[in-house]
């Protein structure tokens, strides 16, 4: 029996004129695990809080048809009893989490439901032990990082007992390590407690391959729906990039059977590619990381750099790195490494404890100088902080206007290039959140700088979204601009960047050519890197695959089915 | 900044419970309120500062201090210059419209001083709380009472780090953009810092909806709520509930009697007695019970 049936379900947000959800038809089973996948803007994030009752009870607006649960029409029901059976986890924990301790939050949904004392209590300990929180016992929210922080909301949740389980994008904020742990924990609910689960993702070589059932979105509608593979076949077959890596290589590639998991696609690899022996050969090239460094003519240096907050721990230690013209590094690591601290001191907004910083070859003083002489754009998280004018335009002349530099033309040039010429008498703040990224970006870039900072860009953006950003910073890279940029985004940066750093408990560990770093590093690695490791040297990306291995899997295919091997 | 907020170190006086710790906190506030003696003031200061000690809060005690100052010094210079109720006269100024003749008296000089004493008191009485109650147990307590009004204070706490740290991000975006906040006339200054005040309210507000709508989705205001009690009463906690409660009464019944009270216009009244003291030295044996207590649980088994 169908769990949830949705039935002609169209949906308009309040005062929007274009709708959110047009005629959706989908049911999911019980115990199903159910994977969401579809552009920015598609209606994802809206078919979730449909799912959960939340539209359009919480938002209001316009909407028509039905959604049931086991049969029962959800809008009838008692939100307290619909609360009992379905539990939504939300993309940043920062914006779920209300109270200031770890137990007390896991408990506040049980007190709305009104449970007895000793109820909550076996609840919460349940929850804690399952999602190995006693750890975070009657610790700080506040100080907890940012997977353990999504852990409680994940146990507040399922403290609540859901038959149902929604999650709106809960990794993006995760580093992948964090980001894969959060992940099993899903799968866990779903295998071993018979969770249905429904999870709205973008990054789908992370959670492809544990989807029962992918479901794809594009303006509103459900446009392909079925099992992993059978999506794959129909994405590709489209044109659309809603599936991952490993799955978009094979499916390309015609072959029949089509993998989800970078074990099964090894599979594929190890019947076809023996017949050429490739695995000695290209392990050997994927050897030793050469670093990058003798070069002259810097943008940035970094010598012996430590710094440290005020609560004593060093941040960053030891740090010594140049950054080079046209240059295009992205700093990979885990949360707390000291990436962003890292881009904060090359952006001049924080002074060494120790070491020097030059930039372009003289020496940084205490004050900043970097920034303020304009040659430095630093794009921090989240672009809302920088949105503060009542017109896109007015938000890149306030920078030049500070800086007292003379519009040359260059507001009007920047708008072309950046796509946002229409939206230049909008508000900022009433653009989707790709064109608030871009508004900011551009109004950091009007100054011309030479050196572009950006931290976390790419979160919360979509395939056709980072494909565009990362030609824009691969176009700056072309005029010598330097990139350097803080990521959690593998896939991104094995796709655009050059160099690779990585970065760990505030020491540089890795600094190398993407292919360097990416290809050797077991979890800072792609799903193509780790796939076709030790069948082929310098793969990262579908692109490399494509040309490097394609021609002789298609040839080895042939052989192996004539051979009857396959 | 951070340090001015609670700290879980898991020590004694943090893991009283609540109603105790309170309890410990509201009987210092009110004896402090009461008592215009400085004998007992001071008294009440070494108290609050010896439970400070064992929290292993002194560094933010001395943030809170400081702060505390600069009120104090104001009230010593200006309540001699405007008070003109002490009889004994130390100096005689010019004589200004409005205020008549600036005259200071050695009674007003020393009520400034008590005064200032006593605000430290209360700043103190603060800074205690602050290190010593976990937020969401207070909010906890409160919720018997008034749920809304603990949610709210919940959720401010909650944000209150979050919120300070995103303007210093959004402060540190305006540099980067040009902004100079060292530079230019106090009303472009003004400006520039209503600016930052601006972006975060607007962040704030579209934040604002997220949360609820994530309470909203875990049942909150669906109807008659429960309460998680997470903390039972210990014998420790008695210990320190009686201790707060026998120093509130006696506190009281002293004041009433005449013990810590003292005069100042339009003669100092004597500050100084046997029973006074008597009285201060019993106050301070059962304020001092829990520092005593943590004390003990630290470094005597027994206590335990």
């Amino acid at each position: 029996m169908p769990i949830f049936q949705v039935k002609n379900v169209s949906y308009y947000y309040p005062e929007s004129e274009k709708p959110a959800l047009k005629d959706i038809n989908i049911s999911v089973d019980e115990g199903e695990f159910l994977l969401v996948a579809g552009g920015s803007g598609s209606g994802k994030s809206t078919l979730a809080r449909v799912l959960a009752g939340l539209v359009p009870d919480f938002y209001g607006g316009i909407f028509s048809g039905r959604v049931l649960f086991k049969g029962r029409d959800i809008r009838g029901m008692d939100r307290r009893k619909l609360s009992r059976h379905v539990g939504m986890v939300f993309q940043d924990p920062e914006k779920q989490l209300v109270k200031t301790e770890a137990e007390a939050e896991i408990a506040f949904g049980l007190e709305n439901l009104g449970l007895p004392q000793q109820e909550m209590l076996r609840r919460v300990a349940e929850a804690m032990d399952f999602l190995d929180l006693a750890e975070v016992k009657g610790r700080f929210i506040d100080k907890l990082s940012g997977g353990q922080k999504q852990k409680v909301a994940l146990a507040s949740v399922l403290a609540m007992q859901p038959e149902a389980i929604i999650l709106d994008e809960p990794t993006s904020q995760l580093d992948p390590a964090c980001a894969e742990e959060f992940f099993n924990l899903i799968k866990r609910l779903n295998e071993e407690m018979g969770k249905t689960v429904i999870l709205i993702e973008q990054r789908l070589e992370r959670c492809f391959h544990l989807a029962d059932r992918v479901a794809v979105m594009k303006d509103g509608k459900l446009i392909i729906e079925g099992a992993p593979r059978e999506v794959a076949a129909k994405s590709v077959a489209g044109g659309m990039p809603f599936i991952p890596p490993v799955a978009r290589f094979f499916a390309a590639m015609g072959f029949p059977d089509i993998p989800a998991t970078v074990k099964e696609g090894r599979g594929i690899l190890k019947k076809c590619l023996p017949l050429h022996n490739a695995d000695e050969e290209s392990l050997g090239s994927a050897g030793s990381v050469e670093k990058i460094g003798d070069k002259s003519g810097d943008v940035i240096s970094l010598k012996k750099v430590w710094f440290s907050y005020n609560d004593k721990k060093e941040v960053l230690r030891d740090i010594n790195l140049r950054v080079f013209p046209g240059e295009f590094a992205a700093i990979l690591g885990a949360n707390g490494a000291g990436k962003s601290t890292l881009l904060k001191i090359m952006a001049g907004l924080l002074h060494p404890d120790r070491g020097r910083v030059f930039f372009q070859g003289e020496e940084c003083g205490n004050k900043g100088e970097i920034f303020r002489e304009k040659r430095v754009a630093y794009l921090a998280q989240n672009p809302n902080d920088y949105l503060l004018q009542d017109t896109v335009e007015q938000e890149l002349a306030f920078t030049i206007k500070n800086f007292n530099i003379p519009d040359d033309g260059r507001i009007d040039r920047l708008l072309g290039e950046m796509d946002l010429k229409r939206h230049r008498n909008k508000n900022p703040r009433d653009l989707s959140s790709g064109e608030r990224q871009r508004v900011a970006l551009a109004s950091v870039l009007v100054t011309h700088p030479s050196l572009v900072l950006l931290d976390e860009p790419t979160r919360g953006m979509d395939y056709a979204l980072k494909a565009a950003l990362g030609e824009y910073l691969e176009g700056l890279c072309s005029s010598q601009l330097c990139v350097v940029m803080v990521t959690h985004d593998v896939e991104f940066a094995a796709e655009y960047a050059k160099r690779v750093i990585i970065l760990h408990d505030g020491k540089i560990v890795s600094d190398g050519s993407a292919k360097q770093v990416l290809g050797n590093s077991m979890f800072y690695s792609t799903q193509m890197a780790r796939m076709c490791r030790g069948f082929a040297a310098d793969i990262l990306t579908v692109e490399d695959a494509m040309e490097t291995l394609a021609p002789l899997l298609s040839q080895n295919y042939k052989l192996a089915l004539e051979r009857g091997l396959w | 900044m951070e340090e001015l907020f609670y700290h879980e170190k898991g020590l004694f006086l943090q893991k009283l419970h609540p109603a105790a710790s309170l309890a410990y906190i509201c009987t210092l506030l009110v004896l402090t309120l009461i008592f215009t003696n400085p004998f007992y003031l001071a008294g009440l200061f070494f108290c609050t500062g010896l439970s400070v000690w064992m929290l292993e809060g002194l560094e933010t005690w001395e943030l809170f201090l400081k702060g505390g100052l600069f009120m104090t010094v104001p009230i010593m210079i200006i309540n001699p210059l405007v008070s003109k109720a002490g009889a004994t006269i130390l100096w005689r100024g010019p004589s200004l419209p409005v205020f008549g003749e600036i005259t200071v008296s050695m009674e007003a000089v020393f009520y400034g001083a008590v005064m200032s004493l006593r605000l430290l008191d209360v700043i103190s009485i603060f800074c205690l709380y602050n290190i010593m109650v976990h937020p969401d147990k207070a909010m906890n307590m409160l919720e018997r009472f008034a749920f809304k009004s603990a949610l709210v204070l919940s959720l401010a706490t909650r944000m209150f780090p979050a919120m300070i740290r995103h303007l210093e991000n959004i402060k540190e975006i305006q540099l980067v953009r040009g902004v100079d906040f060292s530079g230019g006339t106090f009303k472009q200054k003004i400006n520039k810092y209503t600016n930052l005040i601006y972006i975060l309210l607007l962040s704030s507000l579209e934040d604002s909806m997220e949360i609820a709508e994530a309470m909203h989705a875990r049942a909150f205001g669906s109807g008659r709520r429960t309460r998680y009690v997470r903390d039972s009463i210990k014998p420790a906690d008695s210990v320190c509930l009686a201790a707060a409660a026998a120093a509130l009464l006696t506190g009281a019944w002293g004041t009433v009697k005449g013990y810590g009270v003292m005069n100042f216009y339009p003669r100092l009244g004597p500050a100084y007695s046997r029973g006074d003291m008597r009285m201060l030295a019993l106050l301070l044996s059962m304020l001092s019970i829990p520092s005593l207590l943590s004390w003990g649980w630290r470094y005597c088994r027994y206590f335990r």
